[in-house]
């Protein structure tokens, strides 16, 4: 489990360097790695990157090519995610009915049952385990939000570090 | 006088209706829409109890509240003025069970000596625990309490019936009907002599999305989740809208954030609009320039976001990362909808974005 986190934290780190959110995620069958992902919300110009959204994407394509079910595969999927899944990538991992979710710190900015619970719109419900190094997984993103976000836009940035 | 044996012809149901009239109706009725609000002003008010004191002497009712006001302030019954007629509120019934465990005569006695001989009876009354937001909600508290009330005109507006006016009406109308007109041009590849229960009464979804800034269309997308399970039609619109701005993930629609045979038919159907986005610039672009970040469009921030169905948890949850200034939706989505069927996303007080919601197309 731990090695799993681990392996999420690194790419955590490299979304840091690449000026973005530091989360990273990583899919896994059977003690496997077979999806693997990071933030790339600033680089694509598009909000709904996130690693978890990212990793969805990588496992379709491989079902695809390999003409295999999605959705029995994503039964077996174990999600590794630095950070709480925000409630849009908790309620699409809902929909997948992957079997767990393990993360690292809670996300009580926009976390799916941090912010907002979203079992309770769901007749399925993934095992959610959260805490697993929650330190390491804050301290990125402790040092991301100490510097503004570069992709917004200026006045914005501006106006929350007054607000902070 | 043959009529009278003849069965009364029924009402045709809006289900039978053709897609084609359907979308027509939509465009041209004149009905308003209306928002979706969160629960405080449409659910009943909470009532919280309170204490209330009759003041033997309303001479001292200054005194009164002056030393209550020190000893007991109201806190978080701020919204009531503390007096009324020749009652005062002394606190809420729950404050002074965790206080102590006395009973009010007791702690008004021996706590709040000063007043010891002020209060000619003691008794519970039920009180709004929430400020009014709105007339009709202080015309309603008035009756049983005096409370402080700023009115706020926008929101008396946005709570009634006639928010837009005809134009905006207009417009808004129109945009609904092109989304109704993309499911029109994919269904009708797969069927023809489409009705309107076709739309209604399948996951078809569509999206459109608009800079009210200069009256223009800005992307569009088809639902395609019956091949890849989060390319929703808003998920592909926020894509769509990211490649007018130099990026995007998914490889589909064109550059310009609507599929080009797809804008060619729209534009064939509603010849008056305008399709096209404001100039991106980039971050650097806006420094040399020292323009302000206003000038370039960033995500959907003010963007109005047009949908056949309320958007799923997952999709509305996309809106909000992508700020988008309003969403409007035709039909309701009782299973997955979280705009107003499931949940209201958008009145989540601690997320960091807020749109506005519109229905009531029908």
């Amino acid at each position: 489990m731990v090695d799993f986190m681990k392996r999420a934290l690194e790419l955590a780190s490299e979304a840091l360097s690449a000026q973005e959110v530091p989360v990273g995620c990583v899919f896994v069958i059977n003690s496997e790695i077979i999806a693997e992902s990071r933030n790339i919300v600033n680089a694509t110009h598009n909000p709904t990157r996130h690693a978890e959204i990212n990793c969805i994407d990588s496992v379709i394509e491989h079902c695809k090519t390999h003409d295999i079910d999605y959705m029995s595969y994503f039964q077996n999927v174990t999600v590794y995610v630095t950070v709480e899944p925000c409630i849009m990538c908790a309620a699409a991992l809902s929909n997948l009915r992957v079997k767990e979710v393990v993360y690292g710190c809670a996300n009580d900015r926009f976390g799916g049952k941090t912010v907002l619970d979203i079992s309770n719109f769901y007749d399925y419900n993934y095992k959610l385990v959260g805490d697993l190094m929650a330190t390491e997984a804050m301290a990125l993103l402790k040092q991301f939000y100490k510097g503004a976000n570069p992709n917004a836009p200026e006045s914005k940035a501006k106006k929350e570090k007054v607000s902070v | 006088m043959t009529e009278v044996t003849e069965p009364p012809t029924k009402k045709p149901k809006m289900a039978e209706a053709s897609l084609e009239n359907f979308i027509e109706n939509i465009k041209n009725s004149k009905k308003n829409l209306m928002a979706i609000l969160s629960d405080e002003f449409t659910k009943p008010t909470q009532f919280t109890q309170v204490y209330v004191g009759g003041v033997n002497n309303v001479q001292d009712l200054s005194k009164i509240i002056m030393t209550l006001n020190e000893k007991l302030p109201l806190k978080e019954l701020q919204h009531l003025k503390r007096a009324r007629k020749h009652e005062v509120i002394l606190c809420s019934v729950q404050y002074l069970n965790t206080q102590t465990q006395k009973t009010i005569q007791e702690y008004i006695k021996e706590d709040v000596y000063e007043l010891k001989d002020a209060f000619k009876y003691f008794k519970v009354t039920s009180l709004p625990a929430v400020p009014p937001k709105l007339k009709k909600q202080q015309q309603e508290f008035s009756r049983v309490w005096s409370c402080n009330f700023h009115p706020n005109a926008y929101l008396e507006k946005l709570c009634g019936d006639q928010f837009f006016s005809i134009n905006e009406l207009i417009e808004h109308r129109c945009y609904m009907a092109i989304a109704f007109e993309v499911a029109n041009y994919y269904l009708s590849k797969l069927k023809d002599n489409l009705l309107m229960s076709d739309v209604s009464e399948s996951n078809v979804n569509a999206t459109v999305v608009v800079d009210p800034t200069i009256k223009s269309v800005v992307a569009i997308s088809y639902d395609n989740r019956e091949n890849h399970p989060t390319q929703h039609s808003a998920m592909l619109a926020i894509d769509n809208v990211a490649k007018t701005q130099n990026g995007g993930a998914w490889n589909t629609a064109d550059k310009s954030g609507i599929d080009n045979e797809l804008q060619s038919h729209i534009k064939k159907k509603f010849a008056n609009v305008k399709f096209g986005t404001r100039n991106y610039l980039t971050k650097e672009v806006l420094n040399e320039q020292k323009k302000n970040a206003s000038e370039s469009p960033y995500l959907c921030t003010g963007y109005y976001v047009y949908m056949i169905r309320e958007p799923c948890v997952m999709c509305s949850m996309g809106l909000v990362h992508a700020r988008a200034n309003r969403v409007f939706f035709c039909f309701k989505n009782n299973l997955k909808g979280a705009l107003s069927s499931k949940t209201k996303l958008h009145c989540v007080p601690s997320l960091n974005h807020h749109f506005e919601v519109f229905t009531e197309f029908l």
